[in-house]
């Protein structure tokens, strides 16, 4: 308390009365930059490539990150997405090979800033406070990095369950602390914002956790600080989500802005991410349905802490189902509830739009109608999603430590998760006609995006009645927006075959395509929600056929001991046109494509090598596999809808 | 700011940076009374230092405290200050190391304020521009036509056919591989056809002829580079706040380590093995 650490260009400790003029970085701010970036750049006529970008990046203004140690803040995160080169906290160069179109800034909203303060403050203060667990932790967060870490797996246990100290609940008493950080926080991110080149997007993640069970959402913000800066990020901890909703709702209306919700981690909800319920257990509202359907435009179907497509429980007949499900399908985020058969179905994305279109014939509006994303969760200030450049998922396991694919996991303080089931994150792809916050934004916001598991292949789909071959030999992309829907769209079922225009090409400093396939949820006669997998384009289809609907796999040519692979098999493009074989009048469907590149090493292979460890047996079956990308879908819909508007 | 050469020499110097951040840390302390002889066993608390203790509790709580809440503070602190003030006595602090890095931490921390501080020179900042161009220049840019072929056959055929302007035509039609390609960047280039197609690129004269076909992650592109606009390298003067950022954020490892070795140096250290 007496010494106040004030943060900004200048580092904290100078509360040293040295009256200095120092430049400090202010550099100045163009309203191209502090706006959402509408008529600053000249659009395209159709979105013309994907940019790529993470929507839930984590610094040292997270409760969490900060206390796992990372001491990098927003403007090294918004350096290093954009290509520079920064240095980490534990030491080493870190760099994207290459950089990221757009960022989204994700600190948890509840206790902004919080370690931090709890960190710079003097002991004393603390002590005053008469808290015996801030007490513990503050010591703990100084005493090592060991002991930082161990503290903040606690506080997250306590966030859990609703046991944190009130110092750090209460939003109220943290309001003051919280305004001056996002006020700077804001004030950065329109410095890094330069429309045409760079994306830095406001948000925060809402971290609502109810006995352990994650319902986290990222909240993303259309705007710059001039809108922005009119609120405060909406607490999690002891607020439920329409409250975020309705907070989403005044914003707009205050500001005349926007913002989207994004859930994530689903596989950590045990079961309450995608009720067919009200969170009471009361049956699902209409008005409920269209609120979340509103808000929730877009799901973060991979990051980090693993994938959340489907489980094997659930996709039996899915040989690719279950990727990113070890030590994850254990249980809740902390471990403190293990996850059961009967929870799964709430937990994954492909049941929850099966959901979505049954409740869709109950309610009239379809509260799971959302797109993909992917993203990292990263909390150590660097977005990377890349295999061979993972930079861990907080400080405790960035690349300084050698040993981390081998390690427990600390967040969880029991057996089953270990450092190689980490992914190393997705990332967001986003069709748009530019890279603006607006362009971006709106794309997410009519889905026009998919997710990827790291690697930046470009995926095109178009959903209409009378796609054919010769589009090829035109200019398909305008046939596509003229004559169909894009991802995320929906067309309304005339009776006749839904027709799809699909292109699908390898990232092009990555490897190969093995196949796409169309994955199809329908509900039948009875009301019961069905899905089948389609294999409708693939490499080497002179060798492969099709035998009882499956593929022979597509080889393998990673070497293990040089975590390397070939592009010898694959294919650099899969296109085609695809129309639905089983295709029944009045049947309310969806279609996503999966697009799965050759098999290649994931981080813990790279980690191998690099520095020379030897993976357990089960890290090292797991440590290949084949990335994927996942689009958003398209809803084939009986129109018009029973009901659409509130009696 | 305009200082004389010699406050700008000493205004750069490490040790200078270091001595006074500790005066003024010293200072501060002073000012701040409080800090009694450790020694002692008389322990006063006045009126500004109760002050102290009730605004470190509305900072952290956000009210002002009950008196009883007062009064368990001043327990608290007096707690604090006997027991410390016992293990200092018994030389607790030697050897234990927390205390030890604690205080370690504290002075890197100095350090770290004062390279905060340093002023660089216009050389040190015209320097700094020049040894890292890429952060500072535009772009290169690249203006082409280019025809995509999915393998190297048909590309290297097709050049030799007479009939390009044509193949461009449909080549037009595929918007994902642009068959005109207007003052893209490089970053751009990278994004959209991947960093071996640009660095082949970088290697093409301008020239009305097409050439080629040169390799992608796609696949073979035939091009026409007709304009090439090299990245410049800004004036100081445009980019001077941006220069002295990163300069600042960038150098100031080094001059925390030259404080540090300023302080080792008058060490003299001997370790048997």
């Amino acid at each position: 308390m007496r010494l106040q650490t004030a943060r900004s260009c200048v580092s904290a400790v100078v509360a040293v009365a040295l009256a200095t003029t120092l430049a400090a970085c202010n550099q100045p701010v163009s309203d191209n930059q502090s706006g959402d970036g509408e008529d600053t750049i000249e659009l395209a006529e159709f979105p013309d490539r994907p940019y790529w970008g993470d929507t839930h990046l984590h610094t040292d203004n997270s409760v969490d990150a900060f206390g796992f140690g990372v001491r990098l803040g927003p403007e090294a995160a918004l350096r290093f997405a954009r290509g520079e080169e920064v240095t980490a906290t534990t030491g080493g160069k870190a760099q994207l090979a290459r950089p990221l179109d757009f960022l989204v800034i994700a600190d948890h909203s509840d206790g902004l800033g919080a370690t931090r303060r709890l960190y710079d403050a003097p002991r004393l203060g603390i002590v005053a406070m008469g808290d015996d667990t801030l007490l513990r932790w503050y010591d703990m967060m100084h005493e090592s990095p060991e002991q930082s870490q161990l503290a903040i797996a606690e506080l997250i246990t306590a966030a859990g369950e609703g046991n944190l100290p009130e110092a750090l609940a209460d939003p109220e008493r943290q309001a003051d602390a919280t305004k001056d950080i996002w006020g700077t926080h804001l004030t950065t991110l329109d410095q890094f914002n330069e429309p045409g080149v760079f994306t830095a997007f406001a948000g925060f993640e809402y971290t609502l956790m109810p006995d352990g069970n994650n319902l986290h959402r990222v909240v993303m913000f259309r705007d710059g600080s001039d809108r922005t800066l009119q609120v405060l990020p909406y607490p999690g901890l002891t607020t439920s989500p329409e409250g975020l909703w309705d907070y989403m709702a005044d914003y707009a209306q205050k500001t005349g802005g926007q913002a989207l919700a994004i859930p994530h981690n689903s596989n950590l909800s045990n079961g309450l991410m995608f009720e067919t319920t009200m969170p009471d257990g009361s049956p699902m509202t209409a008005d409920y349905a269209r609120k979340r359907a509103g808000a929730e435009p877009v799901v973060e179907v991979t990051q980090i802490k693993g994938d959340s497509e489907t489980h094997s429980f659930l996709s039996p007949n899915d040989e690719f189902a279950g990727f990113g499900d070890m030590g994850w399908e254990l249980g809740n985020l902390p471990l403190s509830r293990k996850t059961t058969d009967d929870m799964l179905a709430g937990n994954y994305i492909r049941e929850a739009l099966k959901r979505g279109i049954s409740l869709e014939q109950r309610l009239g509006v379809n509260p799971y109608a959302f797109g993909m994303i992917g993203s990292t969760d990263s909390h150590t200030s660097l977005a990377t999603g890349d295999e061979d450049n993972f930079w861990g998922k907080h400080t405790g396991n960035e690349q300084a430590n050698q040993q981390r694919a081998l390690q427990p996991q600390n967040l969880g303080t029991r057996v089953g998760r270990f450092g190689w089931h980490y992914l190393a994150g997705g990332y967001a792809a986003a069709w748009a006609r530019s890279n603006t916050r607006a362009e971006i934004f709106d794309a997410f916001k009519r889905r026009e995006v998919y997710a990827t598991t790291g690697p930046r292949m470009t995926v095109r789909m178009f959903g209409g009645f009378d796609f054919s071959e010769a589009d090829w030999d035109e200019d398909w992309v305008r046939a596509g927006y003229g004559r169909g829907v894009p991802m995320g769209g929906t067309l309304e079922d005339r009776g006749a075959v839904p027709t799809f225009m699909i292109s699908a090409r390898k990232d092009p400093d990555g490897a190969n395509l093995d196949r796409v396939q169309m994955i199809k949820g329908w509900v039948d006669d009875s009301g019961n929600a069905q899905e089948t997998i389609y294999e409708i384009a693939w490499a080497d289809s002179d060798n492969r056929k099709l035998a009882g609907g499956k593929l022979p796999p597509i080889g393998d040519t990673v070497d293990r001991a040089k975590a390397t692979y070939t592009n010898s098999i694959g294919a650099a493009e899969l296109r085609t046109v695809w129309s639905d074989p089983d295709y029944r009048e009045g049947q309310n469907a969806f279609y996503y494509l999966r697009v799965m590149e050759i098999p290649t090493p994931r981080w813990p292979l790279f980690d191998a090598v690099r520095f020379g460890i030897t993976l357990s047996d089960d890290a090292m079956q797991d440590a290949v596999a084949q990335e994927r990308a996942y689009t958003s879908p398209i809803w084939l819909r009986a129109a018009p809808p029973a009901i659409m508007e509130k009696p | 700011m305009s200082l004389p050469d010699w406050a700008r020499r000493l205004a750069r110097e490490p040790l200078v940076h270091f001595l006074i951040g500790g005066a003024a840390l010293f200072g501060w302390f002073v000012w701040q009374g409080g800090e009694a002889d450790p020694a002692g066993r008389s322990i006063t608390m006045n009126r500004d230092e109760v002050a102290g203790i009730a605004a470190g509790f509305a900072q952290q709580t956000g009210r002002a405290p009950t008196d009883q809440e007062l009064d368990r503070l001043i327990d608290a602190a007096v707690r604090e200050e006997v027991l410390y003030r016992e293990a200092l006595r018994l030389g607790l602090d030697q050897d234990d190391a927390v205390v030890r890095r604690r205080l370690a931490q504290k002075m890197d921390l100095i350090a770290g304020a004062s390279a905060q501080l340093a002023i660089p020179s216009e050389t040190d900042l015209q320097g700094w521009l020049e040894a890292h161009p890429a952060r500072f220049s535009e772009q290169a840019a690249y203006t082409f036509d280019q025809i995509f072929f999915a393998e190297r056959s048909p590309a290297d055929l097709a050049l030799q056919s007479q009939d390009l302007a044509a193949k461009l035509e449909t080549s037009a039609k595929n918007r994902d591989i642009p068959a005109r390609v207007s003052a893209m960047t490089e970053r751009e280039l990278s994004a959209r056809f991947g960093q071996q197609f640009l660095a082949e690129l970088e290697h093409l004269a301008v020239s009305e002829e097409w050439q080629g076909p040169i390799p992608s992650g796609l696949g073979w592109h035939l091009v026409k580079l007709t304009k090439v606009s090299p990245g410049k390298l800004p004036a100081l003067n445009d980019v001077r706040q941006q220069v002295e950022d990163d300069w600042r954020l960038n150098t100031s490892a080094e001059r925390k380590a030259q404080a540090y070795q300023t302080l080792r140096d008058a060490y003299s250290i001997e370790i048997d093995r």
